[in-house]
């Protein structure tokens, strides 16, 4: 699973438009924060920006990885290289493993980057970074991952897998958005993956307490969800279909 | 050797194979003849582990691991050297001393001048090439091909098929699919032909003439598969 995982991320990091592509994406939500920032003052400045740096946040953990996770399969299929890499008899769940790691490195880095660069537009008034980092973050990118590798293995294009994926980075917007809107539901949803996550940030964000058993329930409830999708994912590639498209 | 008894396979209620057998002996290079949709290539992507057969069996001299296979066009990935797409392959075959096998596959199929470009600028002989690199890197005893010449230009496709006969004469089974029954005819020791699922015949060209009565194996190859001459309008 490894060499799978090394070549897709030498394969990745030598497409620069879609390396330039993740960056921008990444980068997008804290450059329209800092925008807003100058824009809005007063008392409810600190609800509006806490609240967008959190949407923006769970939609880097998509973003970062997307371009990488539909080149790995639906690009496999699309290039007609996935039936010779099914030839080497490497055990589907190896292969899946193996692209799911690659983009996993992709969603971090995105994840990463777009925290970083939220540090110069903001500074975040709770002090829970690693507990938000280790227990949230970290299993939102691995979720993340999962779930694009997953759609990608159900495409048969590129150009499919990005329709797909693209409309994928409006769930955990719409997510986030839900929590701010309607706090009270996101109190109810906070232990589920991506709305556990936008609690987390929320509360790191506006400087209150980040509870310890509460954030590692949903970060591993995360991580189990992603075990699962690519436990599934490693299914469905050892069907005819995903050797003959549907 | 690779022998294939009662093959079957389905894709939902359409029959892909309907009990091939056939026997592709060490040392010679047997041609798999067919229309498109007769189950050529559902056969190789069986035989090659890539689809589960529905019934029957698969016996390979050595087992699974000493097979190679060109199946569905190069399938290279561009943004790799032609050296980082065989050595991709080497790897997951779990080779050892991988920089002596990538060295000694690249030098036997002439490619030390491209080793190190990327497979994306590289012409479609290159590619082929590459592709085929890519299936010996192992040193497979047993080798499948599924229409390796096509696209090929004919300096190419004449390095090609001096490359499979020196595969050929030095006791390789080899497995070639192929519509160019110039190929068939120059390459292969044995025929097997394929319609609608089945084997229809098998045997040398020489054979199949004789039995269908026909003085060419286009002829004797559209009398067995059952294809009447269209005309053209």
């Amino acid at each position: 699973m490894l060499t799978v995982a090394l070549k897709e991320l030498r394969d990745a990091l030598r497409d620069t438009r879609s390396l330039v592509g993740s960056v921008f994406y990444c980068l997008m939500g804290p450059a329209f924060v800092w925008i807003v920032a100058r824009a809005v003052k007063g008392d409810s400045a600190h609800t509006v920006i806490a609240g967008m740096i959190s949407v923006f946040t769970l939609v880097a953990a998509f973003s970062g990885g997307m371009n990488v996770a539909m080149d790995v399969v639906a690009g496999e299929r699309e290039r007609r290289s996935l039936v010779p890499l099914l030839s080497n008899r490497v055990s589907r769940l190896d292969i899946v493993i193996g692209k799911w790691l690659a983009v996993v490195v992709f969603s971090t880095g995105g994840l990463l980057l777009c925290f970083l660069a939220f540090r110069f537009v903001y500074t975040p008034a709770g002090d829970s970074l690693m507990l938000v980092l280790l227990t949230g973050m970290l299993p939102l990118a691995l979720l993340a991952a999962a779930v694009e590798v997953g759609l990608s293995t159900l495409c048969s294009s590129v150009k499919e897998a990005h329709t797909y994926l693209s409309m994928l980075v409006f769930v955990p917007m719409a997510v986030g958005m839900f929590g701010i809107f309607f706090p009270a539901s996101a109190a109810l949803g906070s232990l589920l993956p991506v709305a556990g996550q936008q609690a987390q940030l929320q509360r790191w964000l506006g400087g209150q307490p980040v509870p310890l058993f509460p954030s590692l329930l949903v970060g591993i409830l995360t991580t189990a969800l992603a075990a699962l999708l690519i436990h599934g994912t490693a299914v469905w590639l050892d069907r005819d279909n995903a050797v003959y498209g549907r | 050797m690779i022998a294939i008894e009662n093959l079957h396979k389905r894709y939902g209620t359409s029959v892909a194979i309907d009990g091939v057998s056939f026997e592709a002996p060490d040392g010679e290079i047997t041609g798999l003849l067919g229309a498109n949709g007769a189950g050529k290539t559902t056969t190789l992507r069986i035989i090659a582990g890539v689809l589960a057969p529905g019934a029957g069996t698969i016996r390979i001299t050595g087992g699974p691991g000493t097979l190679g296979a060109l199946l569905d066009h190069t399938g290279l990935y561009d943004r790799l050297s032609t050296r980082e797409n065989i050595e991709y392959f080497g790897r997951l075959r779990g080779l050892s001393s991988l920089d002596e096998r990538v060295g000694d596959v690249i030098g036997q199929l002439g490619l030390t001048a491209i080793a190190d470009r990327r497979v994306g600028g590289l012409s479609v002989g290159e590619r082929m090439k590459t592709a085929l690199a890519r299936a010996l890197v192992h040193r497979p005893r047993n080798l499948l091909l599924d229409e390796p010449t096509n696209g090929l230009d004919i300096p190419t496709v004449r390095s090609l098929r001096d490359l499979l006969r020196r595969l050929r004469d030095s006791g390789h089974a080899i497995i070639l699919s192929s519509h160019v029954l110039d190929d068939v005819q120059s390459l292969c020791d044995r025929l097997v032909v394929i319609a609608r699922g089945a084997v229809v015949a098998q045997g040398t060209s020489d054979q199949l003439c004789r039995r269908t009565r026909c003085g060419s194996l286009e002829d004797a190859y559209l009398q067995l598969i059952g294809e009447h001459e269209v005309p053209v309008c």
